[in-house]
């Protein structure tokens, strides 16, 4: 999945795969404060967000 | 017959100063194939093309055409109304366009521009349009425009007619709004004598060269449903994956699809060519679809183009003999073979047995 | 590889006087030149209708998915790999099908032929490994190794994998191919160069789904950019809605691609959709050891949960 997106030019860094448990709490904390981290860090990925079609 | 000569090395010349008042669209090298595309400040048509792989039917009739936009933002005064997407209407001249591929216009305004009903986008993107054709000095193997209601020189739905002879091509105008582009070019000089001999000996030779016809002569007359329930239809369906190709690359394929996408607050509404050969096309709001299986989806693209459109129109098939189908199907379905099937298919005489599915 | 077609015939027209089989599926003789047509006998008498050369490029594990009748089916290397994806999905039983295996030594793509003349070809011969072709003024030969397909031409299972009959000896395996060169190229490209790279390569995609419908692999009753009640995907020409057709197509082929190259000779617009396919191949491999299609005993990787799947990505 992540290998095939980031081949076709999503950055690498975009997509994030944890296994949290659901007594993890801490833990899902975490991952979710270090991901919004690092893709804010890469700034809006704009080449892949549709706003309105665009066509001719 | 006014004959007006061009020296191709004043073509640019006056491409140039058409594009002053026309969008100016023709026949470009794209990666290995020719395309119509508008052309830009510098770019010229390159006639060296055969035909292009897609028919020019996009430059009046999009693959995707936005028709109107719409805000669902209550606070707005004009919510939930349907708001025409404004066209550009500035003329557009088309330049090279084959005898094939002109005809399919007048063709397919049988179905857009009637008594009752105007589709308007098309038919202001058609009435903006002139028409330059170029004749097929050298037709394909795949062409059968001869019995498909044109020939490789023929003047059917152009404004202009040009043929390529060496260094020089011969411009006719056929039409008012042909006189116009050519003024315009300042495509005025007339050709000497011999013009309209050297013309007519082209076209003898080009004909000559159309080594493929179809016959639809005995189409008309036969009943619908027998050339429907037909035995051949399952041996001749089999190869087809059912993908859209024959009726995207078809100049005379006009069918279409309406789709809103909505953002938020707002969104378009749009048409997209539709395919008859997709489940889809006749999926129900019930979920009820009437052609669910593919053998059915490739009889109605053939009966349609060659039965109910000859029913309906009393004006020929609704097919050009461009040979595009011919040469792009993936699974090799050739109309050519279908459409000589059903001339010749006698009902009475057939005693194969049906195959099963 | 002539010769096969009398084999073949001959093979059809006994399968089909025993009554072992109620269709043979093979192809036919195009209408233009090199094309030919999937194509089923059901007589004896019909079996000289069918053909082999090298333009038999679709694959025919296409046309038997949920079939219920006994089907004699003609398949090279690649189109016997499908017949094992199809038996493994349950899309067809193997006691239903009599496999004519045809060793094969590549399909020729017709566009790479195209562009070595001027002009337009109006006749083709074949020889073992060469094809002759002529028009109005030309003829030419061409040397098949270098009009190859391009998956034919990293091909290392030309050989059917499973078969009842065979039209011909083995033919040997090609060693030392980089059946990734491709991949590996893109693979060194920055994340910008990439997008650009696929931005280029689908620009010209007409969204008629010849890819998809040529692909054995594509059986869903209702492929995800037909739904309507969600509608994942746009249907329109917009270029995220298309490279999105695209990126799901090729998921949805993970592990189960034998790069047959059908979804390429269908594709009308000469789109190499391989590109995105092959990545994925080209993963499964390095990660599982996986090529799809080999064996009826295995089943495939992404169906099953081993404790050593490899697991780097999650944290």
């Amino acid at each position: 999945m992540k290998n095939l997106l980031e081949h076709t030019g999503i950055a690498p860094g975009r997509l994030h795969f944890s296994w949290i448990s659901s007594a993890e709490s801490t833990k899902f904390v975490d991952v979710v404060k270090k991901i919004t981290e690092e893709v804010k860090a890469l700034e809006p990925a704009l080449n892949y967000a549709k706003t309105e079609p665009k066509v001719n | 017959m006014k004959l007006i000569k061009i020296d191709k090395k004043s073509l640019k010349e006056g491409i140039d100063k058409l594009k002053r008042t026309y969008g100016v669209f023709g026949p470009v090298r794209e990666k290995d194939e020719f395309e119509f595309k508008a052309l830009g400040a510098a770019e010229m048509p390159d006639f060296s093309f055969s035909n292009t792989r897609m028919s020019p039917k996009a430059i009046v009739y999009p693959q995707t055409q936005l028709m109107f936009t719409y805000s669902l933002n209550d606070a707005d005064d004009d919510c939930r109304i349907l708001k025409e997407v404004p066209m550009d209407e500035r003329p557009r001249a088309v330049i090279g366009i084959r005898p094939c591929d002109a005809l399919a216009f007048p063709l397919v305004r049988r179905n857009f521009d009637t008594p009752e009903y105007q589709d308007t986008f098309w038919v202001k993107a058609y009435e903006a349009t002139t028409f330059v054709g170029l004749a097929c000095n050298v037709p394909c193997g795949t062409c059968f425009c001869t019995s498909a209601g044109t020939s490789p020189f023929g003047k059917e739905g152009l404004d202009v007619l040009l043929v390529e002879d060496g260094d020089d091509l011969f411009a006719e105008a056929l039409t008012p709004k042909g006189e116009a582009l050519l003024e315009t070019a300042g495509w005025t000089a007339e050709a000497g004598g011999g013009a309209e001999e050297k013309i007519t000996a082209l076209a003898a030779t080009a004909n000559e060269q159309i080594s493929s016809t179809v016959a639809f002569d005995n189409i008309k007359n036969r009943e619908i449903l027998e050339l429907y329930n037909a035995p051949f239809w399952e041996e001749e369906g089999f190869s087809c994956i059912n993908c859209g190709t024959c009726t995207y690359v078809c100049p005379t394929c006009w069918c279409f699809d309406i789709q809103d996408e909505t953002y938020g607050k707002s969104g378009v509404r749009m048409r997209n060519w539709d395919t008859c050969m997709s489940p889809l096309f006749t999926l129900h709001a019930s979920g009820h679809n009437p052609r669910t299986k593919k053998v059915e989806r490739v009889r109605q693209r053939f009966m349609h183009k060659l039965k109910y459109y000859v029913d309906k129109y009393d004006n020929g098939i609704q097919c050009v003999g461009c040979g595009r189908c011919v040469r792009l199907c993936p699974v090799n379905i050739d109309i050519r073979s279908i459409c000589n099937k059903m001339n010749n298919f006698d009902s009475e005489a057939c005693k194969c047995e049906t195959a099963s599915s | 590889m002539t010769g096969y077609t009398e084999k073949i015939r001959e093979i059809a027209a006994r399968l089909l006087t025993e009554g072992k089989v109620d269709r043979v599926i093979g192809f036919r003789k195009g209408t233009v030149p090199m094309m030919n047509q999937p194509h089923y006998v059901t007589s004896p008498a019909m079996a000289g209708e069918l053909i082999w050369d090298s333009h038999c490029g679709l694959n025919l594990a296409n046309y038997v998915t949920d079939r219920k009748e006994r089907i004699g089916i003609v398949a090279k290397g690649c189109d016997s790999r499908n017949l094992v994806t199809h038996i493994i999905e349950n899309k067809i039983k193997r006691d239903q099908l009599v496999i004519i295996g045809v060793p094969c030594t590549g399909m020729v793509d017709r566009s790479k032929v195209c562009a070595l003349v001027e002009g337009e070809i109006t006749s083709v011969e074949e020889s073992d490994d060469a094809i002759t072709v002529s028009g109005n003024g030309f003829s030419k030969t061409i040397a098949k190794t270098d009009v190859l397909r391009e998956n034919c031409a990293v091909c290392t299972h030309r050989n059917p994998v499973i078969h009842d009959e065979m039209v011909g000896e083995p033919v040997a395996e090609q060693t030392g191919v980089d059946a990734y060169a491709s991949v590996k190229k893109v693979e060194a490209l920055s994340p910008e160069e990439k997008w650009n790279y696929f931005e280029d390569l689908i620009s010209t995609c007409i969204r008629c789904y010849a890819c998809r419908n040529a692909c054995p692999l594509c059986y869903c009753p209702t492929c995800f950019v037909d739904e309507s009640r969600p509608q994942w995907v746009g249907k329109s020409q917009d270029p995220i809605d298309v490279r999105t057709f695209h990126l799901l197509r090729a998921y949805h082929c993970a592990g189960r691609c034998t790069d047959c190259g059908a979804c390429e000779t269908a594709c009308p617009m000469g789109i190499k959709v391989r590109e995105f396919t092959k990545k994925l191949n080209k993963d499964c491999f390095e990660l599982y050891g996986w090529e799809a299609g080999l064996t009826l005993d295995k089943r495939p990787p992404l169906d099953v949960y081993k404790t050593d799947d490899p697991d780097d990505f999650i944290r």
